[in-house]
């Protein structure tokens, strides 16, 4: 492991204010402290609850820190157990839905485009084929992705799909204005 | 399967962590046990941990994975929440300040904690720094595996650390895949809207201006037109004609006393008093005010009989009526009689056919019957019953006598049940006099005789024993066997009746069964005192009748009642069958024993079964069910050929 520089031992249980290498910086509240691999575990936010926010930290990226106070063990030893399939189940799940989500994500498309693929599909279905947004599996919109660049389909979903990104770009420039 | 993580886990055989170890406050207070052979500061995973391309080769990341027992507590936590956050969507940010997003697959612990993250992506990538316009997207990895090293720190939100927050995650998660709307149009990949401002009105605006005076404020210069505008701006001319929707006004030389007689007979009727809420509200009565009646019953329109609770029987209610059974009556239990005399109570009735004093209408039905749940209910409920008797039981005479009959356990010598013949089609007022209208409250409507049923109220004789009960029709909820019959019944049946033979026995049995036939006559005019005599549907918000062992008995006092109809003659169906059988219920119809013979008591002993159970109401308490006619002494159902003489006493035996 990278040399730690700081040999203090972080007790279980207390509040730090770290400031990071990186420019990060955060409160918390120590959950442990793995000194093998010189990995801080932190708990931030105060939701009560078995949810929340933690944080992983290489301590040696801190920079900087404060000791804010000492409160009581987070973790609730009594309660800690895991089944594994449960997690695998989980895992599952969240694979599905990750993949789902990147059936919607354009490879080699610019920003712009992507917004405009996610304004289409709230109301249409759509679909990437390389950087041509598919809709409704006949009219397809290619780059620049105007309502100029709309071709293919029936003249109705032709038109549709026009009117659609027309009012889509109008409406991306108008927020972009105004931001 | 998983690295390291999964193997130590598996290895650790362990649902549990070992953390209990942990007790002591500081971890690494000397002596604490370490982790053995943590240190391998040669781990380092090689080359093959390449970050940004897909590589499912997870193998490549395990380096020497090492199942062993750690000891170390601080490691056994690190360890359970890096196992929490399998499946979970984490950061991880860079050493470059690159920030990784993906779902968290595992890590390799033992080593230099390298990160594997399934489907991930760059949400921040510094490197092409300048080129943001032409940042093209890239698919995400299938599984990315980062190099210790390169690890800043990871950041997972919303972690459950608990099998229970874990398992309510899964579970809202699956609830997910549904698709639901928000997640079909996928609203949380679209931009959000710009940043809302609150509405700040404008200088020149008035404060608060009233909405109902908008534009009749005095401030209110503009003294804007529609009709001007519209036909100005578009030239629209209104052919509006008030003549075309109204009456045409005789405007003459009499314009002025007519406007002024209309004017004051409106002022009149604005200004009447009314028990109607909806009438109260608009004349600014206020009615109720302590009662918290609800913005429902105020504003609605929906009409539930004011009065009549239909939620169910209420003790207040009970006791109110009680009350007033008092003081009307005494503490005395009072029976219901259709002769006035009051068979039981010897109060004598004027022969007039008055069993219930019209004074005693106004007196019960008054407020007792609002929200007396009893009376209404029985009045419905007789007149349910009623209905249910089949017509050709009841002839038209339009009599209606209505037997009331305090259920009064308590009250014994009170065999006062009266039964009411109500002739369902008879929409005759025929009033029944009771005593203790109290029951009666309310229901009284003399005018719907139709709707006797409720008035044939079986009493139930206080000695129940005697009493037994063949309704065909069968009240159940009368049959409660605590009904005792108050005083004398009167039956008086009348020759037109056809009383069958059976009839006679029935007839010493307690009407109870009466109200049954009343059914359809019986109007659910159960409001208080806004009885109809039309009335012949019954009361779908009826309650159901349920015997009051502690009802009193009705007796009738002196009270004018309604004229009886102008045939005079018992109002009574001359066909009914055979008395309805209450069981259980001890109600009887019959003379009392005070009975003189020309007591306006009449009735058919068989239409006074039948009806009886409906008839059958008790003044304290709303048990009765629906269609009770109770309280309101116009509504006992009388017959006015009590004559004994006209109606001759069949098979009463009493």
């Amino acid at each position: 492991m990278e040399g730690s520089n700081n040999s203090e031992d972080f007790a279980v249980g207390c509040l730090l204010s770290i400031k990071t290498t990186l420019g990060d910086e955060f409160d918390g509240q120590v959950i442990t402290f793995d000194r093998p691999s010189n990995i801080l575990v932190l708990q931030e936010g105060s939701k009560p609850g078995p949810r929340r926010n933690i944080r992983f930290l290489k301590a040696n990226y801190i920079k900087e820190f404060s000791f804010l106070g000492q409160a009581d063990d987070p973790l609730d030893v009594k309660k800690c157990y895991i089944d594994l399939h449960t997690l695998q189940a989980r895992e599952e799940l969240a694979l599905r839905q990750a993949e789902a989500e990147a059936e919607r994500i354009g490879v080699g498309v610019t920003a712009e485009a992507q917004s405009i693929f996610d304004a289409l599909s709230k109301t249409l279905p759509v679909r990437w084929d390389k950087t041509v947004i598919v809709v409704m599996n006949e009219v397809r919109v290619s780059s620049p992705y105007l309502p100029d660049s709309v071709s293919g389909g029936t003249s109705v979903a032709n038109e549709r799909v026009k009117k659609v990104i027309e009012f889509e770009r109008k409406r991306l420039q108008a927020r972009g204005a105004s931001q | 399967m998983y690295l390291a993580l999964y193997n130590w886990l598996k290895g650790a055989a362990a649902v549990e962590m070992s953390l209990q170890q942990g007790s002591q406050p500081k971890f690494y207070a000397n002596g604490v046990g370490r982790r053995r052979a943590e240190r391998e500061g040669g781990a380092r995973l090689d080359n093959k941990l390449q970050s940004g391309k897909s590589n499912s080769n997870r193998s490549s990341a395990v380096v020497g994975a090492k199942v062993g027992v750690y000891e170390s507590p601080s490691r056994d936590r690190l360890v359970y929440l890096l196992t929490c956050l399998i499946g979970h969507p984490v950061e991880v940010h860079l050493k470059n300040g690159c920030i990784c997003s993906g779902t968290y697959y595992t890590t390799n612990v033992e080593k230099e904690f390298a990160i594997v993250l399934k489907m991930a992506r760059m949400t921040k990538d510094v490197s092409f720094r300048g080129q943001k316009a032409e940042t093209l997207s890239k698919a995400p990895s299938k599984s990315l595996i980062i190099p210790g090293k390169e690890v800043v720190q990871v950041i997972a939100k919303d972690v459950s650390v608990t099998m229970d927050g874990i398992n309510h995650e899964l579970q809202c998660e699956k609830q997910q895949e549904l698709m639901i709307d928000s997640f079909i149009s996928q609203s949380r990949h679209v931009e959000v809207e710009r940043e809302l401002e609150p509405w700040v009105p404008d200088e020149d605006d008035r404060q608060c201006p009233e909405l109902e005076n908008i534009f009749d404020g005095p401030w209110n210069s503009r003294g804007w037109d529609q009709f001007e505008t519209n036909e100005m701006l578009f030239g629209v001319k209104s052919t509006f004609d008030e003549e075309l929707y109204t009456t045409k006004l005789k405007r003459g030389p009499d314009m002025r006393e007519l406007e002024k007689e209309a004017t004051r007979i409106a002022r009149e009727i604005e200004g009447e008093d009314t028990q109607d809420l909806h009438l109260a509200e608009e004349r600014g009565i206020h009615l109720h005010e302590n009662l918290d009646i609800d913005e429902e019953t105020r504003f609605s329109s929906v009409y539930r009989g004011i009065g009549i609770d239909d939620s169910g029987y209420d003790e207040t209610e009970d006791i109110m009526l009680d009350s007033h059974n008092n003081e009307t009556f005494g503490a005395t239990s009072v029976s219901y009689t259709i002769e006035p005399e009051d068979l039981t109570h010897g109060k004598s009735n004027e022969g007039a056919r008055v069993l219930s004093s019209s004074s005693l209408d106004e007196a019960q039905c008054s407020q007792s019957c609002t929200g007396a749940d009893c009376d209404t209910g029985s009045c419905e409920y007789a007149r349910q019953l009623a209905s249910e008797i089949p017509l050709k039981s009841l002839s038209t005479s339009g009599c209606e006598s209505r037997i009331q009959e305090n259920l009064h356990g308590e009250h014994e010598g009170n065999d006062s049940v009266k039964e009411f013949v109500e002739e369902r089609t008879v929409e005759e007022a025929q009033l029944l006099t009771r005593e203790d209208s109290q029951s009666l409250n309310g229901k009284k409507d003399g005018s719907d005789k139709g709707a006797l049923s409720p008035n044939a109220t079986a009493y139930a004789p206080s000695n129940a024993s005697s009493k037994s009960y063949e309704k065909t029709s069968s009240c159940a909820e009368l049959s409660e066997g605590s009904l005792s019959v108050k005083g004398a019944r009167e039956v008086q049946p009348l020759n037109s009746r056809g009383r069958p033979g059976s009839s006679t026995s029935s007839n010493s049995d307690c009407v109870g069964a009466v109200s049954v036939s009343n059914g359809p006559g019986l109007s659910p005019s159960s409001s208080v005192g806004s009885l109809s005599s039309e009335k012949s549907t019954l009361n779908p918000h009826a309650k159901e009748f349920k015997l009051n062992p502690n009802a009193k008995s009705f007796t009738p006092s002196q009270t004018p009642v309604r004229p009886p109809s102008p045939d005079g003659s018992f109002y009574f169906q001359p066909n009914v069958p055979s008395l309805p059988h209450m069981h259980g219920m001890p109600m009887g119809i019959g003379i009392g024993p005070s009975f003189t013979g020309h007591q306006p008591v009449i009735f058919n002993p068989q239409v006074a079964a039948l009806q009886t159970p409906q008839a059958y109401f008790h003044p304290g308490g709303p048990q009765y069910g629906q269609n009770m006619l109770l309280g309101h002494p116009r509504q006992v159902l009388y017959m006015p050929s009590y004559q004994p003489q006209e109606m001759p006493y069949k098979g009463r035996e009493f």
